[in-house]
């Protein structure tokens, strides 16, 4: 054998494997599992109290896991302290020290690493200018814009060029005017500079938009991750399927498997939803399945499998769609959105039936007894 | 809510009697004791010629001036003591005590104590530096020492002693304030950024409460100075520092020699203040 016919395994910029955290009875982090490639732009999303701080924070070693490995660039560095991890981090609110001009702020990652004084100069004029804060060097951060603390942070932490850079809901401090300018410089940066960004949020349009990949948590645990078209197409549970902003996510029973597709029992009637890879359920145990709400068709053909009978409660115009409100059997609530800028279709109080292809039903895992 | 303007007519009568008050109790007796410190003659009376003579013959005293110096070595090392310790208990409440139960706990058995009088705890410390006092009997009984310390009590290691537990609270108060208000946040920057944390400590949080050290010290500078209760009952009569100087020359009926002492107290006093607010701006803490 030669060397050529060894596979090249491409080494990995974080690993973690199996993490779990706990403070007293609350479990903060359960048994998280996560690979970063080379220069990959990870999102960790999910509602406050998921656990995705604390696994970034494992990650920096602010916080030691209770158990599981962490290894950045293939070193196990399970146990060591910040300063000793090939690590940046941004904080929530930029954590700026109060006493330090911004010149001093972003030259002092490089003083840690005894840089030379006249290389520390040169290199924090670099990156200043590169982020267009040159002018504010002799500013301290009580004298700085939102905008500019945050660029200021960002400069600091990525002044080293490390490994990786953790951001901790790095936009979630600045005006909503600014966040998608700063989100589109922070992706094209991330992909310049070739360092992994971890990004933790709450907020699904940010992963959706940045993440290569998307880990969505929740009580603790990873949900789902993937790509984040997979993710938005393929919602692997209940959660995550609810998270994600145009679903409609029905509960029922299971009934009989035929050809690879699965009758489910629902207060809104029996529908047929593809199993896909997973096992067929027991009959009768309870699951559910999510359809998108866009992918709905109003007063549908014979041809299609799945119908409901609906009336509609209310109809919100945003612009580029359309979102129907309705109520079915059991006060059922379904949403609708219509795509494109289409004359209104159902009136308010109007009764309607509505239905869905076979393959755009999705079922969930089973949840956990 | 309306905000009163600086200069304007309910500035100048809200702030009329606290001025009037401050004139009368503060400005007034203080501008009687300069006048007085610069009588000549020797009788009391209002006709007296202004001269420095008083001054001239105090600081011409090489004793008075030796006096002078040991106040300031006195109170210099107290500051320093004060100001180690009084970070080290600040510290260790604020950042290490991590259960909020066992921090309110520590902290009030470290304030309470001062809740007392000055005087009390001054004269307490009597009986606990004797020679049959608390301190001798549990040095003795962890055997220690085999006879008791006479120099504790009436000795310069006993008002040190009891200096330094009287003011070492004013000197950690500040800094727990200031390092209570440190987002841990920076901290844990400064470890993502390389920094281990002897240097965090060094580089952060040391500049972040440098503030609270200054105030911490001037509180004590001010206090030792100005300190003539424990110096006589834990000192005995053995020593004087300026402030029991000023209670002698009193008790002396020598009106005028007592005027000049408090005057130099308070230049004293003053100038170490100036010197403060050159470090740090004290109008800024808590703003």
């Amino acid at each position: 054998m030669t060397l050529a016919d060894v596979p090249v395994i491409p080494q990995l910029d974080l690993e973690l494997r199996h993490i779990r955290k706990r403070y007293g009875d609350f479990v903060a982090v359960n048994d998280v599992s996560l690979q970063v490639g080379k220069g990959q732009f990870i999102c960790l999303l999910g509602p406050s109290g998921c656990g995705k701080t604390t696994t970034l924070r494992c990650v920096a070693g602010l916080e030691e896991p209770d158990a599981g490995d962490i290894l950045i660039g293939g070193r196990e560095v399970t146990g060591e302290p910040p300063w000793k991890r090939d690590i940046a981090m941004m904080f929530q609110d930029f954590a700026l020290f109060p006493h330090m001009t911004v010149a001093k702020q972003v030259g002092f990652g490089l003083e840690m690493l005894k840089k030379p004084k006249a290389q520390i100069a040169a290199r924090v004029a670099e990156v200043l200018k590169a982020f267009e804060i040159g002018h504010l060097a002799e500013r301290r951060p009580a004298q700085l814009s939102g905008g500019q603390k945050q660029r200021v942070a960002l400069a600091r932490a990525m002044v080293t060029e490390p490994r990786i850079l953790l951001l901790d809901e790095p936009i979630g401090a600045l005006d909503y005017s600014l966040r998608e300018t700063v989100m589109l410089e922070l992706k094209t940066l991330q992909k310049r500079s070739g360092i992994s960004f971890i990004w933790v949020t709450h907020d699904q349009n940010e992963a959706f938009s940045l993440g290569d990949h998307v880990v969505v948590m929740n009580h603790a645990r990873i949900e789902q991750q993937g790509r984040p078209d997979e993710v938005l197409s393929r919602p692997r549970t209940a959660f995550v399927a609810g998270f994600i902003q145009g679903n409609n996510v029905l509960e029922g029973k299971a009934g009989l498997v035929r050809d690879g597709v699965l009758e489910v029992m629902t207060a809104l009637g029996t529908f047929r939803v593809p199993l896909l890879d997973l096992a067929p359920p027991a009959a009768g145990s309870a699951l559910s399945f999510s359809v998108r709400a866009e992918r709905l068709i109003e007063r549908p053909g014979e041809d299609v499998p799945n119908r409901i009978a609906l009336r509609c409660i209310t109809v919100e115009y945003f612009g580029a769609f359309r979102r129907h409100v309705l109520e079915g059997a059991g006060g059922t609530v379904v949403k609708y959105d219509q795509f494109g800028a289409l004359p209104q279709s159902i009136r308010e109080g109007e009764n309607i039936v509505l239905g869905w292809s076979l393959d755009n039903g999705v079922l969930h895992r089973a949840p956990p007894a | 809510m309306s905000t009163i303007r600086l200069r304007s007519p309910a500035a100048f009568w809200l702030a009329l009697p606290a001025g009037l008050w401050m004139a009368l109790a503060v400005v007034l007796p203080v501008l009687l004791i300069v006048w007085v410190s610069l009588w000549g003659g020797t009788s009391v009376s209002p006709n007296n010629p202004i001269t420095f003579d008083n001054y001239q013959r105090f600081l011409s005293n090489q004793n008075y001036l030796w006096l002078i110096g040991d106040t300031l070595v006195q109170t210099a090392m107290i500051m320093a003591i004060t100001g180690v310790l009084g970070y080290c208990i600040a510290y260790f409440l604020t950042v290490k005590v991590a259960s909020p139960g066992w921090r309110v706990a520590l902290f009030l058995a470290f304030v309470i104590p001062f809740w007392t009088s000055t005087l009390i705890r001054a004269i307490a410390f009597v009986p606990f530096l004797g020679v049959n006092g608390l301190l001798n009997q549990a040095l003795m009984a962890i055997g220690l020492i085999e006879r008791p310390i006479q120099a504790f009590l009436y000795s310069r290691l006993g008002i040190s002693m009891a200096q330094v537990s009287l003011y070492t609270l004013l000197a950690s108060g500040p800094v727990v304030y200031m390092l209570n208000s440190i987002p841990p946040a920076l901290r844990e920057a400064a470890m993502t950024l390389k920094a281990p944390p002897i240097i965090v400590f060094w580089r952060i949080i040391l500049p972040l409460t440098l503030p609270g050290i200054v105030i911490g010290q001037v509180l004590v500078f001010l206090n030792v100075l100005a300190d003539f209760i424990t110096v006589t009952t834990v000192g005995g009569n053995k020593l004087a520092f300026l402030g029991n100087l000023i209670l002698l020359f009193y008790e002396g009926s020598q009106i005028r020699a007592t005027a000049v002492v408090s005057v130099l107290l308070m230049l004293l006093m003053l100038a170490g203040v100036t010197l403060a607010l050159r470090v740090v701006d004290i109008r800024k803490i808590g703003g």
